[in-house]
């Protein structure tokens, strides 16, 4: 006979869970050595019950979400749980497998055991700065097949009874550009996730393991509850939406589409019709198609809930396998979160009509992805930036479009400061600004995108960069004008100009060859000729949008001197 | 005589002490904005102390913090390097709100068309590679007076590695404007980010008209009662500095209140004999906590204002002792989540309309009213009739009925939650930054502190716990034990094998000498100024930092392995795990530098006489955790000697707070009158 066991109790339980979840999160940042780790949080950890099941995942980037149970999953499957010993780590990076991204975001998984049984699974991903393949950083715009982008791993142990396996550790350091940051992020990654185990293991010494599964139940249920009573409470129905994506390297368009059906118990995204795979590494698996369209579920049902697998029991997302969304072996995905993105990009456009307080318009979509190589011109030291570039966000029916921010993928992502990267990297930053071009015009504007300019201080330096939304603008919405592009150009050092483009792989710069990175504004909400005349005033006198612009798309007079404003 | 003054949002606070017999003083009345200084007068008359016997007068104020919350601060211009006028707006595009799509970033604090550009470079190693345009700064400066600009900040990209444009321009601004306020980012910090330091320049600047009007009318105010001694300002470092210093950086005012109960937490620690302290101050809103090591006070300068989950909030990088701080306080509301949870705050009825218990108004339960419904706090220490069928109205019409408990269970459940949330707060800063608590001592104030502390303690295997004596004022009596402090930090990067100790101790030089020019200013010689040295280190490649103190200095050749080692202990310590075999690397420079106060004796009580039974005041059923209802005696703090000691279950009760001890631990007063909890067999 079990006691009921109190519901106070269940929950102290469950925000000791979640604040554990926090914790190893946190950890794991403050000790990695790769900057898109520290810096731009491009990680995720979290705990799952015994079956594999979600409970509470700690996210730097938004694109992370929902990726660590199926990971956990498919180590469970490969390996059987009866196989499991305490203090075995997994290592998982396989981008067509449960949880798969690209090659370069690590996964590593470990059973917790309580009284010689799995009580939880804790796991983590994170994204190495190289894991080996045809070039630095790993991931490119070129490549063709997976074998190009570095070391794959389909479920293989990793520490053995907490025993580190060194003829593997071995081949990775022998494999990777840089060992050793590779070392120490892999070490950060145990040691999180041997912290999270231990806390789980104190836990249940305190609470009992009984407790701790019951309030690992409640927390799925209560998961679950919340987003269903949303859904009851949301208007039915179906909508549609497609956009193109650039193109897939060769010139050719490739279509997302998605047809979202709301009904009283399922929220069903379906993307049936989207492109076939491509030959360019912009094809994603079906898991990070998954964290894709969660982004946007999340976003409506409720953006503050703790994130686990009961709070995703009502979402169905459907793909054609073989498609750009849900690619097969041996296809390219190292910039997989093109595709993804554009999956999250097209559920947001259908459901911004019907969601206008939770979805405002179009934003600059891309990662803006760039890798730059080479040598530091001061100490001859290799260096490897690998990062995202802010840029504009749509407007939505309550405020303006927010500037200057990275793209819905990532998240609580810093950007590297401009003092660091002239430090570390072999580049003078000549201007960080906002790029104010006054593109989308509405009654709420876009927000303004960025300009960053590197200068590169030595020779033979590679960039490789990914800027979607380069041929399609940021989508304005109930009236909204359009946003703009994204875009980069290169200024040789003898002053010819190369560009503007949207994707390059190592091209070479030389010493004082400049690339100017820009990114787009975000769509508008709503028509311009309604905007607030102070507001229209106040764009001008900040420089957010010209006189001219003020006439032509908001109708309103402003003085270029005292800014005093007349709507005609 | 010392005396401190604190300002909080509901009463300022006073604490005095006659060095020349350690009689304290305390007294209380209400805040008066919008002038707060009034407050600080009314207190002073309350406490019928004489303004000319006062030599050292301490001050810690929430206006800074409120200028800048309520954007009630002056017009501000912001000069910055040509192409990057943006920084401060654009800020490092995170999103902590990671799932809202239609999110709130930070709107800077000053807009874009008071952001002005001039041309000048500096390179990361600090060299000049563009001269400064003196005609872009003179043209700032007409633009700024055309707009009645109050306030000028500047801050250039690599100015941390050299100063020279900055001060260039601030020399040139002041001879054209000698009125205009202005602020360099290298007198608030000399870190690297620029996006933090420019943020951290531009709330300077945005509050140095209000610290400059506020404190030159606190001390016209001052003179005019007859006070002659010296003044000083209480700072989020632990450490106090002068009114002048204070206008120059009023940024390093934003924490002044609660890091002095830390502070206090060592000071008193030190005096008792404890080094290692975790202190615990629950007020109306929250409860805040901050870990001591070997009696130090640890400080950060990843400091930011409205930060929240979702929001990312300003960076103020200026030290800023390292608290937790959560929404649970007295007055933190209990309520029903959409799942069906129980939750206690972090909503608080404030003091209006307060707790149910407080009869104005309150309709919510709140943990004070859940205190009183288990018998830890008494309707008769209330300065008022407490109407407890309305409080236990509240408690199971809100929370009884929605989780199907009767009222006892539901108070309790209250106090569990709240409890549990302070339990996570104390386990961030100790266990998860590798410290076992067990090998520390609870140092509990603030209203609420007493009354969950012996739980709590109970909970994370602390062995010990100090209720300091006038735990109600104690941040007040932590001010009054300040000593001046000047942090001083320098982001120079170098690996530690190949970095020569010449030069390492060349800049320990630079940094010590500029310390001795700020103590002189301040009137303390440098004989008197006593340092400490620490060192951010971390494994080259990573980022972040780990705090290591430096045995000497000038330092040695071997003193580098010293160093070495700290470091590998730390780290293991704080991240479970070193590499014996990477490289470490040094990234900041930190001199701690104090005024060398020799603190005043405190007063030791009378020895209790008789077994404690005239200080009953009665006995009453208390409701503890995973007991029950146990009938437990009262007693009056204030009429408890030195050398009483009780057996738990025991509340000892003072004006506003009590003191709850559970079975199986003992309370004892000390010769100070601090109550001493400990567990049984210690």
């Amino acid at each position: 006979m079990t006691k009921k066991i109190d519901s106070v109790t269940l929950d102290i339980v469950k925000d000791s869970l979640m604040a554990i979840g926090n914790e190893v999160f946190y950890s794991f940042a403050r000790t990695s050595m790769s900057p898109i780790i520290y810096e731009t949080l491009d990680y995720a950890c979290g705990i799952a019950d015994s079956e594999g099941r979600l409970l509470t995942q700690g996210n730097g980037a938004c694109g992370f979400i929902g990726l660590i149970s199926p990971m956990i999953q498919a180590v469970i499957d490969k390996f059987g749980k009866d196989n499991m010993k305490s203090g075995d780590v997994y290592l998982i990076n396989d981008p067509y497998m449960g949880g798969g991204s690209h090659l370069s975001d690590i996964g590593m998984m470990m059973p917790v055991f309580y009284d010689g049984e799995i009580i939880a699974f804790l796991g983590n991903k994170a994204h190495w700065s190289d894991v080996g393949g045809m070039a630095a950083g790993s991931f490119t715009t070129d490549s063709t097949e997976v074998f190009q982008e570095g070391l794959r791993f389909s479920g293989v142990k990793l520490v053995d009874a907490g025993e580190i396996c060194r003829p593997l550790l071995d081949m990775i350091k022998a494999n990777v550009r840089f060992p050793d940051s590779a070392e120490g992020d892999m070490w950060g990654q145990i040691a999180s996730l041997r912290t999270g185990s231990k806390r789980i293991i104190d836990l249940c010494a305190k609470y009992g393991h009984a407790v701790v599964r019951e309030s690992m139940v409640r927390l799925l249920d209560q998961g679950e509850i919340l987003s269903r009573k949303r859904l009851l409470e949301f208007p039915k129905g179906s909508w549609e939406a497609e956009e193109f994506m650039d193109d897939d390297g060769h010139g050719n368009p490739v279509l997302i589409k998605v047809k979202v059906t709301i009904t009283d118990d399922e929220f069903i995204a379906d993307y049936s019709g989207s492109s076939p795979q491509v030959v360019s590494p912009i094809n994603t698996g079906y898991t990070s198609l998954c964290a894709g369209a969660k982004i946007a579920y999340m976003s409506i049902i409720d953006p503050e809930l703790v994130v686990n697998d009961g709070v995703f029991r009502p979402l169905r997302i459907i793909a054609e396998p073989g498609s750009v969304l849900q690619c097969h072996a041996p296809a390219p995905t190292s910039c997989y979160f093109e595709s993804m993105l554009y999956a999250t990009d097209v559920l947001w456009r259908a459901l911004a009509p019907v969601f206008p307080e939770h979805l405002g318009a179009g934003h600059m979509l891309s990662v803006c992805s760039v890798v730059l190589s080479g040598t530091h011109q001061d100490t001859g030291v290799p260096f490897l930036i690998v990062e995202p570039t802010g840029g504009g966000w749509g407007a939505s029916c309550t405020k303006d479009g927010e500037v200057g921010q990275f793209c819905v993928g990532d998240g609580e992502t810093y950007n590297v400061p401009v003092e660091m990267a002239e430090t570390r990297y072999g580049i003078r930053v000549e201007e960080y600004s906002l790029h104010t071009d006054g593109a989308g015009a509405g009654t709420f504007r876009g927000g303004s995108g960025a300009v960053r300019i590197y200068r590169a201080m030595s020779d033979n330096q590679l960039f490789t960069a990914s800027f979607g939304r380069n041929k399609y603008p940021a989508w304005g919405t109930d009236g909204g004008a359009d946003g703009s592009y994204n875009y980069f150009e290169i200024i040789r050092a003898n002053g010819t100009h190369e560009g503007p483009m949207g994707i390059t792989a190592r091209t070479v710069l030389n010493k004082n060859d400049i690339v100017r990175m820009v990114t787009c504004t975000g769509g508008g909400y709503g028509d311009p000729h309604k905007r607030d005349v102070n507001r229209v005033a106040w764009d001008v006198r900040n420089g957010y949008i010209t006189p001219e612009q003020a006439k032509n798309d908001y109708g309103v007079d402003v003085d270029p001197i005292t800014f005093e404003a007349v709507r005609r | 005589m010392r005396i401190a003054t604190d300002i909080g949002g509901t009463f300022t606070d006073l604490v005095s002490i006659d060095e020349e017999n350690g009689r304290i003083v305390a007294q209380k009345s209400h805040t008066t904005p919008p002038n707060f200084e009034q407050g600080v007068l009314d207190v002073i008359k309350k406490s019928e102390l004489s303004p000319a016997s006062m030599d050292t007068f301490i001050h810690g104020t929430t206006t800074i913090i409120n200028a800048l919350t309520e954007r009630k601060g002056g017009k501000t211009g912001l000069i910055t390097t040509k192409g990057f006028r943006d920084v401060l707006e654009i800020a490092r595009c995170n999103r902590p709100d990671l799932f809202n799509l239609v999110f709130h970033k930070p709107e800077p604090f000053i807009p874009r068309y008071l952001r002005q550009e001039v041309a000048e470079r500096i390179s990361y190693k600090g060299e000049v590679i563009e001269p400064l345009n003196t005609d872009d700064i003179k043209s700032a400066v007409t633009y700024f007076k055309e707009q009645d600009v109050e306030s000028i900040g500047i801050c250039y990209i690599n100015s941390y590695a050299n100063d020279e444009h900055e001060q260039k321009t601030a020399a040139l601004i002041k001879s054209l404007w000698p009125e205009v306020f202005i602020t360099t980012s290298s007198t608030v910090t000399r870190e690297w980010r620029e996006y933090e330091r420019t943020s951290t320049v531009a709330l300077n600047s945005y509050v140095m008209p209000t610290a400059s009007s506020y404190l030159n009318n606190l001390s016209n105010k001052l003179e005019g009662i007859g006070f002659k001694g010296k003044s000083y300002i209480m700072q989020s470092n632990g450490g106090t500095t002068t009114f002048e210093q204070a206008k120059n950086a009023p940024v390093n005012m934003v924490e002044s209140g609660p890091v002095a109960g830390v502070y206090g937490a060592a000071i008193l620690g030190q005096i008792l004999g404890e080094n290692n302290l975790i202190a615990f101050d629950v007020g109306g809103t929250t409860a805040k906590c901050s870990l001591i090591e070997n009696g130090e006070v640890k400080v950060t300068t990843e400091y930011r204002i409205e930060r929240t989950d979702n929001f990312a909030g300003y960076p103020i990088m200026a030290p800023v002792v390292d608290i937790v701080e959560i929404g649970n306080g007295g007055g933190s509301i209990a309520w029903i989540d959409e799942a069906g949870s129980l939750r206690v705050g972090p909503q608080s009825a404030g003091a209006l309309p307060g707790p149910v218990a407080y009869g104005i108004g309150g309709t919510k339960p709140t943990t004070t009213d859940a205190c009183l419904l288990t018998g830890r706090l008494s309707a008769d220490n209330f300065d008022h009739p407490v109407d407890l069928d309305a409080v236990k109205m509240a408690v199971v019409k809100n929370v009884g009925e929605p989780l199907g408990l009767n009222a006892d269970d539901a108070a309790m459940g209250i106090i569990r939650v709240a409890e549990s949330n302070m339990y996570n707060a104390l386990k961030l800063i100790s266990i998860r930054r590798g410290y076992d608590p067990t090998e520390f001592t609870m140092v509990a104030f603030g209203g609420g502190g007493p009354m969950h502390c012996a739980a709590l303690a109970k909970e994370l295997n602390i062995r010990k716990i100090i209720v300091p004596d006038a735990a109600s004022v104690f941040a007040a009596w932590g001010m009054l034990m300040t000593d001046l402090r000047h942090d001083y930090i320098r982001t120079r990067i170098s690996p530690l094998a190949e970095s020569p100790v010449d030069e390492i101790n060349d800049i320990w030089q630079e940094m010590q000498e500029q310390a001795e020019k700020q103590f002189s200013n301040d009137g303390i010689p440098a004989s008197q100024m006593i340092c400490q040295y620490y060192v951010d280190m971390r494994y080259i490649g990573q980022e972040h930092t780990v705090k290591v103190s430096v045995p000497t200095v000038p330092l040695k050749e071997e003193d580098k392995e010293v160093i070495k080692q700290r470091f590998h202990e730390a780290h293991e310590q704080a991240y479970t795990f070193r590499l014996a075999s990477a490289a470490v690397e040094i990234v900041n420079y930190h001199l701690v530098a104090n005024g060398g106060l020799i603190r005043p004796e405190l007063r030791k009580i009378s020895p209790q006489t008789g077994d404690g039974e005239d200080a009953k005041i009665s006995v009453r059923p208390v409701c503890f955790n995973e007991i029950g209802w146990l009938d437990t005696p009262v007693y009056n703090r204030y009429e408890l000697g030195s050398g009483a000691k009780f057996s738990g279950p025991v509340v000892i009760e003072e004006k506003t707070s009590s003191t709850v001890v559970y079975p199986g631990q003992n309370v004892a007063v000390d010769e100070y009158g601090n109550l001493i909890v400990t567990e049984e067999g210690e």
